[in-house]
């Protein structure tokens, strides 16, 4: 509304009244001069002029533009609502705040790793080709070419095909910069002209870009690199990166939206893959006519070529039980959606119920307020308002809240949104995840919309209460008892409902904390608490391996000599680092039927490596400095029982081939039989593994220092520092970090769920407290006669204390019952979403229910009080 | 809302009809809304009672449509008042109301004629 409009309608709103006004004198002047008094003549023209508010309204109601200033009229008194109740106030818009920015912040992860599409042409069509390992839930082995060009050429769905080789840490020197790790990709020529992206400078790769050339291959940079290193300079064309080592010719920047395919890292330089060259992952576009499942069905027929081409270079038999998978890529690769999909939409689930509840919780208590306005609401009916104004006025107060709630849950989102980045980015190396969240017009529909939608949920209770006001119904009562039935059972049953979502919220919650805990807590076949790593980086040292394996023999003596440590040792991989050595085993005298054959983990160790990490050694002993002469080994009792049953396999033979970075089979003797240790996932079923000296021919494998400590391991990370440049100078010593964090770092979506669902399960039992408090509260202050009355009859105050908290737990019971069903039912969503829930107790169940108990004596405590304070006198002269 | 008793025995005016009135009433010269109302009054013979409910929405709506003009001044004692007078366009539409008015009248004035072949009830 324009400010003239405003003005005219001030001066109008000013001559109605002296309209009116008038009229009223000169009514009275008439009654005067037929001789009535003065007094009397100006009531009786008052009385005969009716109901002035409702004249000037229905008056008003002809000018016309009534809608907004009846919007910001109501927008005013709202306000005005809002301030007279502070706490209310604060309670509804906090909690808002807090399920509506809970909300947008797992919206927007969900959007970023589920809903975004690829800035690409026709994302839509996008396919990913993943060939899948038996018992591996996702497929990650990189094609080769062969394969690449054998479906290329053959398959009848797709319009284009092309690949990708990702190299997560490229090192990336620029003259006249500091070398960087930086994420590099080798694309075939149809990679960029596939995917439809046009270049922000310059040109990108093409089909005709040979690598190699002998004048070096040409490179395409990101956006970013090209803004950090080259400051967005034009002349970037044409200058020369070296990439892992290869000089490279920059031709073109990519343009600022396409980071790669990946959503969860971004990458930085593009190189044109080298024909023949595997290691490839495959997307391709289906041709327009072409659906998912036609793609599905051809696959696995074009598929037959890459098992017969696997098999036939491998010696694992599980070959042949290799399997294709086809996924739509149009959000971007398939790896990041695996990993956090799932926990994502559990999340969602849970910020959803929690919303709902606050909702529910506000509806009830704006339902307890409403009933204390009923008298104001009923005698605004009788001074004029339509009811279909009283509606739009309760409405329009509880979207004010709600859209306050908004705005605050805006910044709750923000700082939400980086504490779940953070969490998500804590994740092992390999596996790390940054997500690059950026606010979207999705998000911003989801805010405005969650916003709206909770706004009119629970307005709707009120606004229909205000709605159906009887006002002379509700003039007549003087505050006292005769409040509806209706009202108190609708009020009861949301407080039940509030019952019911936190015991759904606590008792999910129960089971993820659960499941953290029993990860937390397994037995992992070794100790976790109290280990240093720290990884040595001997890359740029210069050493040979026979320096090396001297200067670490001294590095672990001078280790064992710093205050607070226990015991020093090195080895490779460390248990949950995620990744290590593989091979397999012929064992003396065991014969084994081709499909049998596994790999066995392998894991390089120095002497006192069992008893450093708490692996009890089973029989025999363990290495000594002396081993590295010799080919001994241990094995563990996986690989005992299986190979061995019963016998004993100290001084039996074992021949390893296939392993990972030897090319020659090797054959070792038994010296030790050690406990069962997860290697590469906190969760894995028991492997066959053996444990190989990491002092061996002269050198060493391994090189992460293992060491226990009696204090706070990251304490004697400086000592540890300072020794490995006193023993092996040049060689220097990566992020040091404890085995606890490096297995926490494993379950980082385990984690997520449990801490959020948590907090938030104990958010939704605090509101329902609250909620219950307030309908209480509300009880008891409209009983306050019959209370009276009761204990002027002889009642006691235990009496009447009973009476409330039986009010409290026969509602709260009802809420259980409602919610039991409901919790049985999460669960069962719950397991279908989570791997490997632990076995369901009734645990959870029970706690959350006793929690919500103890939550209904907390609430109840203020009023059932109150109540039993009553002074009888008091009471009923309150009438 | 609770009513007076005999409210029912008032006669309510149609919308229009009361439209009519006010503009038939402003033939006579301008006047402000105390003295349309009594005017209506005194000449149905007290039959006719406007309330100020329908009274003034109706003045404020015929304003707005242009058929009667209202301005400030000086009541007969003196008090400012709010006069309207009719516009060219409000005397038009009293002429088309008014003719309007007369076939509806005549029209139930024949339905609710007695038959001949009965007397009065």
């Amino acid at each position: 509304m324009s400010f003239l409009r405003l003005f005219t309608r001030a001066r109008r709103e000013r001559e109605l009244d002296e309209e009116i006004q008038a009229h009223l004198a000169m009514a009275a002047r008439d009654r005067v001069e037929r001789g009535a008094d003065p007094r009397a003549a100006e009531l009786a023209a008052r009385r005969e002029f009716g109901n002035r508010t409702l004249v000037q309204e229905t008056t008003r109601d002809m000018w016309g533009g009534n809608a907004l200033r009846e919007l910001w009229q109501d927008a005013r008194y709202a306000l005005r609502g809002m301030r007279r109740s502070p706490g209310f106030t604060a309670v509804a818009v906090a909690s808002l705040a807090l399920g509506i920015g809970a909300n947008n912040a797992i919206f927007s992860l969900v959007e970023t790793v589920m809903l975004r599409m690829l800035p690409v042409s026709h994302p839509e069509q996008l396919v990913e080709l993943l060939q899948k390992y038996p018992g591996e839930p996702r497929g990650l082995m990189p094609w080769s070419w062969r394969s690449y060009e054998h479906i290329r050429t053959h398959n009848h769905v797709f319009s284009g095909l092309f690949g990708t080789s990702i190299d997560n840490r490229a090192r990336l020197e620029i003259e006249g910069a500091e070398p960087l790790t930086g994420i590099r990709e080798s694309v075939t020529g149809n990679y960029f002209p596939e995917l439809g992206v046009k270049p922000a400078l310059g040109r990108l790769i093409g089909p005709r870009d040979n690598p190699q050339r002998p004048e070096g291959s040409v490179a395409v940079v990101s956006w970013s690199l090209w803004n950090r290193l080259f400051h967005g300079d034009p002349g970037v064309l044409g200058k020369r990166i070296r990439v892992v080592d290869l000089p490279a010719t920059i031709v073109g920047v990519a343009p600022r939206s396409f980071v790669g395919l990946r959503v969860e890292a971004e990458t930085d330089v593009w190189l044109p893959q080298a024909p023949q060259q595997n290691g490839l992952t495959l997307l391709a576009r289906l041709k327009p006519a072409a659906t998912l499942q036609q793609a599905r069905a051809e696959m696995p027929v074009l598929y037959r070529f890459t098992i017969e081409e696997r098999a036939a270079g491998s010696q694992d038999p599980q070959m042949r039980r290799l399997s294709v998978q086809v996924e739509p890529a149009g959000n971007g690769l398939a790896t990041v959606r695996d990993r956090y999909g799932k926990p994502l939409s559990v999340l969602m689930a849970v910020v959803g119920l929690l919303l709902l509840l606050t909702c529910v919780n506000i509806a009830s208590m704006l339902l307890a307020r409403g009933a204390g306005r009923e008298r104001e609401m009923a005698l605004r009916t009788s001074l004029g308002a339509s009811r279909g104004r009283l509606l739009r006025q309760a409405l329009t107060e509880s979207l004010m809240l709600s859209a306050a709630g908004a705005a605050l849950g805006a910044a709750v989102a923000w700082f939400g949104t980086g504490a779940l980045l953070r969490i998500i980015a804590s994740g092992r190396e390999h596996e790390r995840v940054y997500l690059r969240v950026q606010p979207d017009f999705h998000m911003l529909l989801f805010a405005a919309g969650i916003a709206l939608l909770a706004g009119l949920l629970f307005g709707a209770a009120p606004a229909w209460m205000a709605f159906r006001t009887a006002p002379a119904s509700a003039l007549r009562q003087a505050g006292g008892a005769g409040e509806t039935r209706v009202r108190r059972l609708f009020g009861k049953g949301l407080v039940a409902a509030q019952v019911a979502l936190s015991l759904l919220l606590l008792s999910s919650a129960g089971l993820f904390l659960a499941n953290l805990a029993s990860l937390e807590k397994a037995d992992l076949g070794f100790r976790r608490d109290h280990i240093l790593l720290a990884p040595l980086d001997p890359a740029s040292s210069g050493y040979s391996g026979a320096r090396r394996a001297r200067a670490y023999e001294d590095l672990l003596a001078r280790l064992e000599r710093i205050p607070g440590v226990r015991s020093a040792t090195m080895g490779g991989p460390t248990p949950i680092q995620g990744a290590g050595a593989s091979g397999f085993a012929n064992v003396e005298g065991f014969q084994e039927s081709e499909a049998d054959r596994r790999w066995i983990s392998i894991c390089y160790v120095a002497p006192q490596y069992l008893e450093t990490l708490g692996t009890p050694l089973l029989a025999g002993r363990g290495f000594t400095f002396e081993d590295r002469a010799s080919r001994v080994a241990i094995v563990n009792r996986t690989f005992a029982r299986y190979y061995f049953a019963g016998r004993n396999p100290i001084g039996k033979r074992v021949t390893l081939y296939h392993v990972t970075l030897v090319p020659e089979p090797r054959t070792y003797v038994i010296v030790g039989v050690a406990g069962d240790a997860n290697y590469a996932e906190i969760r894995e079923p028991a492997r066959r593994g053996i444990y190989l000296p990491a002092f061996h021919d002269g050198t060493v494998s391994g090189q992460i220092l293992i060491i226990r400590t009696n204090i706070d391991p990251q304490a004697v990370a400086g000592d540890v520092r300072r020794a490995v440049r006193d023993a092996a100078p040049g060689i220097s010593v990566a992020r040091t970090t404890t085995l606890a964090e490096q297995i926490d770092a494993s379950i980082v979506p385990e984690r997520l769920i449990a801490l959020l669902s948590g907090f938030f399960g104990a958010l939704g039992a605090a509101l329902a407290g609250i909620g219950l408090y307030g309908l209480l509260a509300y009880t008891v202050a409209r009983r306050i006669n019959e209370i009276g009355i009761r204990l002027a009859l002889g009642a006691t105050a235990g009496d009447v204390t009973r009476m409330v908290l039986r009010d409290a737990l026969a509602t709260v019971l009802g809420g259980l019952i409602l919610g039991a069903p409901m919790a049985i039912w999460g669960r069962a969503l719950a397991v279908t979403l989570i791997q490997d829930l632990p076995v369901p107790t009734a645990v959870p169940f029970a706690l959350a229910g006793a929690g919500i108990v103890a939550i209904t004596f907390v609430a109840s405590y203020v009023p059932a009080r109150r109540a039993a304070r009553v002074d009888p006198i008091e009471a009923l002269r309150h009438e | 809302m609770a009513r007076p008793p005999g409210y029912k025995n008032r006669i309510e005016l149609l919308q229009g009809t009361l439209d009519m009135l006010i503009l038939q009433t402003l033939l006579w010269g301008a006047q402000h809304g105390y003295g349309i109302g009594q005017a209506i009054r005194s000449r149905s013979g007290d039959v006719l009672q406007v309330e100020t409910g329908s009274l003034y929405p109706a003045l404020h709506r015929l304003e707005k449509q242009g058929w009667i003009h209202s301005e400030w001044r000086p009541s007969e004692h003196n008090q400012r008042a709010k006069y309207y007078r009719l516009t060219a366009a409000g005397k038009r539409q009293l002429a088309a109301e008014h003719s309007r008015w007369n076939q509806v009248s005549a029209a139930v004035a024949s339905l609710m004629a007695p038959p001949e072949s009965e007397g009065p009830a």
